[in-house]
């Protein structure tokens, strides 16, 4: 039986399991018994940089990307994932800042073109899909010119009663930097960046149609943090954009799914928190709300909104050297808030199933929470679609 | 040899238990199916044995015991589990259905055609409440003397789980078990088609009210035309609220379909609890196929369009 699971016929289910393993091997946990291929394109165009004051091209980036995702069950207790994604990115990118007439910031960009792509393949392998916890195993790669990432990770869950389950988890990224055209623009030729980060969170089934989720997430970064492409003006001249070479930071997440019978649907807000030694804050709100509608589709509107404070070492320009150790003024790390707005359909039609979406998302000083703090010229806005594919094959 | 003789026919074995008539009906050579039979039995036997609150010898009287004299007991693994199930069932009714309302529904088991008076049932309620219970795995302490447990709406549908499992280990791969109308699949016909279960009238036991097709899975149903009595022209049911120490005025039955008997009948069991427009609702939300009959013989529920039967109009 494949339907969806309320979450209390996920809690009474689960529960149940350890008595009648039989009934419910596949769908207490929600496993699927049927494999799915799907396939997406995306397309991430950000706003040209008209009417702000811009030196280079107006034009900023545009991605297009392509995903082939194979799922499928193996035997009655596993399941394997693998993932092929192809991305085509271009345009100009922010370069530096300098200061206009009036001390007005006037953002640089990056004066050829950027055209690159970067192809990416990743697999996990989840056991014990059968029963109420589960081991996921993934790894992945992903190659550009000038960036190499190979990363791998474990997840584990672990019901601690019917109604609370623990996740824990961890993973480590090994990054090589080797920037294009390096002795061209003297940039460094080579650099190194590890990641490593754990998470634990707690999910707990309420009632019979709310399940509460909170967890916190530690990431720590080394190596070559800074940006190699980017410049920054100090004084009368430039500089390379120079980060420290350790960043750590702290995330804690909220999730709340509650559902509805009626209307039959369900709302999910998410919330997290982040902060990192760098001194960056930021605060993530999101709503979705899951509408099934007759006939087999699905409309699922959303709401973001993002805010951020700059990191201690941003500026747009900085007039006395000898006052800092690090400098940026990648927009990145400024001061910033957003609003985005989304809307995804689905479609089921037999085997198929067609999925659509769009989003806009509008970034600005002005949105941060507390208000702006030093000018960010190159706050990014931009306009996300993507049209989906699935097969499942029974 | 013609293919009349190949074709396996449909063994039926009736017997009692938990209180009620059951059937096993099994489609596999006599032998086998008589094995099966003789099997499945002896489960239903001894989950009754062990779980009955009618016995003296049960766990569930042991249970008890250890409540008068203020101890902790160990149970078995298979018992922890049946109250782990309890307990969410439990945080899942917010409160609603709770294994230690024994003391309630002794009181209101209405062999007797009385209504316990307010003072009784003050008392027997002053006996319940999971929440006064401590149970760390595989440690139980009911925290009051004279608190009793009591399985109902949970051991005979794992006991048709069960009954159909151990039909399947000696080798059935074609039947139903029936345990007084809780249903749990052995599997569909061997031609792939499905069981038909009759939900039976509330009001006239004899008449199916709707027949709904199972291939696999089981079916539960409360209702109080099983266990109930009219007192003075009021019909009780054997469901008891422990929130209010009387049983509830809710639907004549609420039958569910789900992937095991267990979490049908816990399922029907809450719709029971919640009362008419809270239960349909909730069972609504819940998202398994339902079919509650009101007192009037009205039917409602995803399942409504299925009876074949009887007055009443879809409720939606």
């Amino acid at each position: 039986m494949r339907r969806h699971l309320s979450p209390s016929l996920a809690a009474l289910m689960s529960a149940a399991t350890t008595l009648v393993p039989e009934a419910h091997a596949q769908t207490a946990t929600g496993a699927d018994t049927e494999s799915l291929v799907s396939y997406r394109f995306n397309e991430y165009d950000e706003d040209a940089f008209a009417p702000r004051p811009v030196i280079g091209s107006a034009e900023r980036y545009g991605v297009i990307s392509q995903q082939f995702q194979l799922a499928t069950p193996v035997g009655t207790d596993a399941a394997l994932s693998a993932s092929a994604t192809h991305e085509v990115m271009s345009g100009s990118s922010p370069w530096y800042v300098v200061q206009g007439p009036n001390h007005q910031p006037i953002q640089v960009m990056s004066g050829a073109t950027i055209r690159d792509h970067r192809s990416a393949v990743s697999a996990s392998w989840t056991q014990g899909t059968g029963s109420s916890g589960g081991t996921t195993y993934s790894a992945s790669y992903s190659a550009e010119r000038d960036y190499h990432a190979t990363a791998v990770g474990i997840e584990r869950s672990i019901p601690l009663s019917a109604a609370l389950t623990l996740g824990v988890g961890g993973s480590f990224s090994h990054d090589l930097i080797d920037p294009v055209d390096a002795q061209l623009y003297d940039r460094v030729q080579h650099g190194q960046k590890n990641t490593a980060s754990l998470f634990g969170s707690l999910a707990w089934i309420i009632d019979r149609s709310s399940v509460l989720q909170t967890g916190i997430q530690i990431n720590s970064e080394h190596g070559f943090l800074s940006d190699p492409y980017k410049l920054v003006t100090v004084g009368d001249g430039t500089i390379h954009d120079l980060r420290p070479g350790q960043r750590d930071q702290m995330a804690w997440l909220v999730r709340y799914r509650h559902a509805f019978s009626r209307p039959d649907a369900s709302l999910h807000l998410d919330f997290r928190y982040a902060q990192d030694s760098w001194g960056v804050t930021s605060q993530t709100l999101e709503a979705a709300w899951y509408q099934p509608l007759p006939a087999r589709w699905q409309l699922v509107p959303a709401l973001r909104y993002y805010s951020q404070h700059e990191a201690r070492f941003y500026a747009p320009f900085f007039s006395d050297p000898a006052a800092h150790n690090f400098f940026t003024s990648d927009y990145r790390l400024g001061t910033f808030g957003a609003f985005s707005a989304s809307l995804n359909l689905r479609k089921r039609l037999g085997q198929w199933e067609f999925s659509g979406g769009f989003e806009r998302y509008h970034g600005a000083t002005d949105y941060a929470l507390g208000g702006s703090d030093a000018a960010v010229p190159a706050v990014v806005s931009y306009t996300r679609a993507f049209i989906g594919l699935d097969y499942l094959l029974k | 040899m013609n293919s009349a003789h190949e074709r396996r026919l449909i063994h039926r074995f009736d017997f009692n238990a938990m209180g009620c008539p059951c059937a096993l009906q099994l489609e596999a050579d006599a032998e086998v199916a008589a094995r099966a039979a003789a099997a499945a039995q002896a489960e239903v036997d001894r989950l009754d044995r062990k779980y009955s609150h009618y016995r003296d010898d049960s766990l569930v009287a042991q249970i008890g015991a250890s409540a008068d004299a203020g101890e902790s007991i160990v149970v078995d693994t298979e018992t922890a589990d049946l109250l782990d199930f309890s307990a969410t069932l439990h945080a899942q009714s917010g409160g609603r259905f709770d294994i230690t309302s024994g003391a309630l529904t002794r009181l209101w088991d209405l062999q007797n055609v009385r209504i316990p008076d307010a003072a009784a049932i003050e008392r027997a309620r002053a006996c319940c409440g999971w929440d006064r219970v401590e149970w760390k795995r595989p440690h139980l302490r009911l925290g009051v003397k004279g608190m009793r447990l009591d399985l109902g709406g949970v051991v005979k549908e794992y006991a048709a789980d069960r009954a159909a499992q151990v039909c399947r280990d000696v080798g059935i791969v074609h039947g139903i078990v029936d345990l007084g109308g809780d249903l749990a699949v052995v599997g569909a016909h061997p031609d792939g088609s499905p069981w038909l279960a009759g939900i039976k009238s509330p009001r006239a036991t004899s008449r199916a009210f709707a027949q709904i097709e199972l291939h696999a899975g089981g079916l539960a149903t409360s209702g109080d035309y099983e266990r109930a009595v009219i007192v003075d022209g009021r019909r009780y049911s054997h469901i008891v609220d422990p929130a209010s120490g009387i049983p509830v005025e809710s639907f004549s039955s609420v039958s569910v379909v789900a992937d095991s008997c267990l979490v049908a009948g816990a399922a029907s069991t809450l719709g029971m609890l919640l009362g008419l427009r809270a239960g349909h609702d909730w069972l609504l939300g819940l998202g398994l196929p339902f079919l509650c009959i009101d007192a009037d013989g009205n039917a409602s529920g995803t399942l409504a369009g299925a009876r074949d039967e009887g007055r009443g109009t879809r409720d939606e």
